[in-house]
């Protein structure tokens, strides 16, 4: 198994006249799949919450779409489970899949009972995963329905990313309306995962569903983006690197040698992970006679984990943009509509932080500006939801806790039409 | 440095997209003056040296042969921004949305007054009530305050507070905050308050909190930003 990496400029021309220009790079990375490699098995902890709050049917729901989802496993997969309330215990050890009725029987025997530290739940889970993570893709699913009242959201992003230093992901389920959007992404940023919001307990099985589905696609861990820049290129000053693909993250980088390295993570065969890059490009370099110069040389570091292999390096891809008279721009769709998904994300942003600090007209425009970019983009359920929040804060009234919700998951992700299966 | 008209980040010189939020940027060049050849923004109302009135039709045939026609913005994205509120929201989203969601995005979300900047659209007062001034330190240029508003909004061009006394006409005026001050004025006298602008405001070399609020009089110099670049000198008149 190898990687898909594509580049494209926001314009590969570029004006004679101008001293510099602004250009954002698209970079698609993916896990290919070639027909003779099949995937590791999967090395998955279910970390569940059955807080009092649970219970009834949110906990029934959930069990039973934990128990659907060992179903859908590989007997050659592997499973723990962690409870947490106020406290986390062990509820599945870790084991391959081959008595999956007892698992299941275990999940089952979850009862609704005291308060939420998911901090304690993510150390047993960090626990249980390690015990199978050779040659083995190990993802964790967070799911929780409050707030962390009995544990330490500093913990939990220590543990999450802890789980990225020993190669795990962390996933987060947020379940009815009364979490914490701002924990649960930070967590699922950090531990290289996605956050899912389930807003009604019939959502969970699908929600379920779609994230195995996509942790059964990783086909590569342990991925970083690797750019050598020359010396005519800088970064943008803020926030250089965001991922907008298959949902959009702030990504931090680190500096290696002559190289920044930006943690991507997980690779999967059938989902795209697109990075947008910002940079300035100074055009007085050494020009070829063709005119092209150099802007960027792009490369990927891997994990694979069926042959037990790290650090591979995939083949180098160098970027060149072209300085021309005359110039007339010529912006590419694709890259453009990826740049669109990030200023929705970051306006939305913007906007939750005036919020914040009780600028209530302010966060209304930018809630605006995002709906607009939003439209731009074709995603127009995202441009609904964003203006709808906004009409109301026009109108003086509150967001309610779904409201939030819903305005951090459009912005984040472009919402496919949920399956009827 | 640009200043972001849609979330006040300073960009670097060359950015064309706002670093924090990706709103286009306007692409400020220097332009001269018609009247006094002083070089003044492309954006400017009015020109900060002689006064000269640099919007409407003097705007029309200065600046857009020169930057919206013949130099296409090298800009990935198209999010029309207008320049300032006055103009009419180019965004058309007739298309692609219902008509309930093309309505509501439609709607202007600021109904804050858009009065004109430049000074010559401050004609002598008619009604007799305490009028107030501003003159510009570096350039000697006086602004009037506009008569009859309660709270006179200084700043730059935006689209969310239109300033009604518009500074980006002086020189050094990257370092004032697109909406940076109100002057209210309540019973007879003027209050300053710095409105969250990022530079600050000094009063009297004296740096003014942001939400404090103080009582101007005549011969208090304000200072936009730091280091004295854009100062004026308070100034009333009964
Ligand atoms: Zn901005
Ligand atoms: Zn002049």
């Amino acid at each position: 198994m190898s990687v898909n990496l594509n580049c494209s400029l926001s314009d590969r021309n570029l004006d004679i006249s101008q001293p510099s220009s602004q250009r954002q790079l698209a970079i698609r990375v993916s896990a290919s799949t070639n027909a003779d490699s099949s995937g590791a098995p999967l090395n998955l902890c279910l970390v569940l919450d059955h807080s009092g709050s649970m219970g009834g049917k949110p906990l029934d729901t959930v069990k039973k779409a934990a128990r659907e989802l060992v179903d859908q496993m590989y007997y050659t997969d592997r499973i723990s489970v962690v409870g947490f309330d106020h406290k986390a215990s062990v509820v599945v050890e870790s084991q391959t899949l081959d008595r999956p009725e007892s698992v299941k029987d275990k999940i089952q025997s979850l009862r609704a009972t005291g308060g939420t530290c998911i901090d304690d739940g993510i150390k047993l889970a960090l626990q249980e995963i390690s015990k199978g993570k050779e040659g083995a893709v190990s993802q964790g699913f967070v799911l929780t329905d409050g707030e962390n009242e009995h544990g330490d959201n500093a913990r939990c992003l220590q543990f999450a990313q802890l789980a990225v230093e020993y190669n795990m992901t962390l996933h987060t389920l947020g379940f009815g309306d009364h979490w914490n959007q701002d924990i649960l992404e930070k967590i699922a940023d950090a531990g290289g995962g996605t956050m899912t919001y389930i807003q009604s307990p019939e959502q969970a099985g699908e929600e379920f569903r779609n994230l195995l589905r996509r942790v059964q696609s990783v086909g590569l861990t342990n991925a970083y983006l690797l750019l050598e820049l020359p010396a005519n290129v800088r970064l943008a000053e803020l926030k250089p690197v965001a991922q907008v693909a298959p949902d959009a993250i702030e990504l931090t980088m680190q500096n290696e040698g002559n190289l920044i390295a930006i943690r991507l993570g997980d690779l999967m065969t059938d989902i795209d992970r697109v990075i947008i890059v910002n940079l300035y490009i100074n055009h007085a370099a050494v020009v070829n006679q063709s005119g092209s110069i150099p802007v960027v040389t792009a490369q990927v570091r891997f994990d694979n984990p069926v042959m037990a292999k790290s650090g591979i390096l995939s083949t180098p891809v160098v970027v060149e943009a072209n300085l021309v008279q005359n110039f007339q721009a010529q912006i590419d769709p694709q890259v453009q509509n990826h740049i669109l998904a990030l200023a929705k994300y970051r306006q939305t942003q913007l906007a939750e932080n005036k919020l914040k600090q009780g600028d209530r007209i302010g966060a209304a425009t930018m809630l605006q500006s995002a709906a607009k970019t939003a439209l731009q983009m074709g995603d127009e359920k995202a441009a609904t939801v964003l203006q709808t929040n906004a009409t109301r804060l026009q109108s003086g009234t509150e967001l309610s806790e779904a409201d939030r919700k819903q305005t951090r998951i459009v912005s984040k992700t472009v919402l496919q039409a949920p399956s009827n299966s | 440095m640009i200043t972001c008209p849609s979330c006040s980040h300073q960009n670097p010189d060359g950015a064309t997209h706002c670093e924090a939020c990706y709103t286009p940027l306007p692409v400020i060049t220097m332009i001269d003056c018609p009247s006094c050849g002083a070089s003044v923004q492309s954006d400017a109302s009015f020109c900060g040296h002689c006064g000269f009135d640099l919007t409407a039709k003097t705007t029309a045939a200065i600046i857009q042969p020169q930057q919206e026609v013949s130099e296409p913005l090298p800009s990935p994205i198209q999010v029309p921004e207008p320049v300032s509120a006055a103009e009419p929201d180019p965004f058309q989203p007739v298309e692609i949305t219902p008509d309930d969601l093309t309505e509501i995005i439609t709607m202007p979300v600021s109904t804050a007054p858009t009065a004109a900047a430049s000074p010559s659209s401050n004609p002598k007062t008619q009604l007799q009530r305490i009028t107030a001034s501003l003159l510009h330190v570096q350039t000697n240029v006086t602004l009037e305050l506009p008569n009859n508003l309660q709270v006179t909004h200084l700043g730059k061009p935006n689209n969310l507070i239109p300033p009604d006394i518009d500074v980006s006409g002086f020189p050094d005026s990257d370092i004032v905050s697109r909406v940076h001050a109100d002057i209210r004025f309540e019973g007879d006298a003027f209050y300053f308050e710095d409105t969250g602008s990022s530079n600050g405001t000094y009063i009297n070399n004296v740096p003014l909190p942001a939400g404090n609020r103080h009582r101007l009089r005549p011969g208090d110099r304000i200072s936009l930003g730091k280091g004295d670049k854009v100062s004026f000198i308070f100034q009333m008149t009964e």
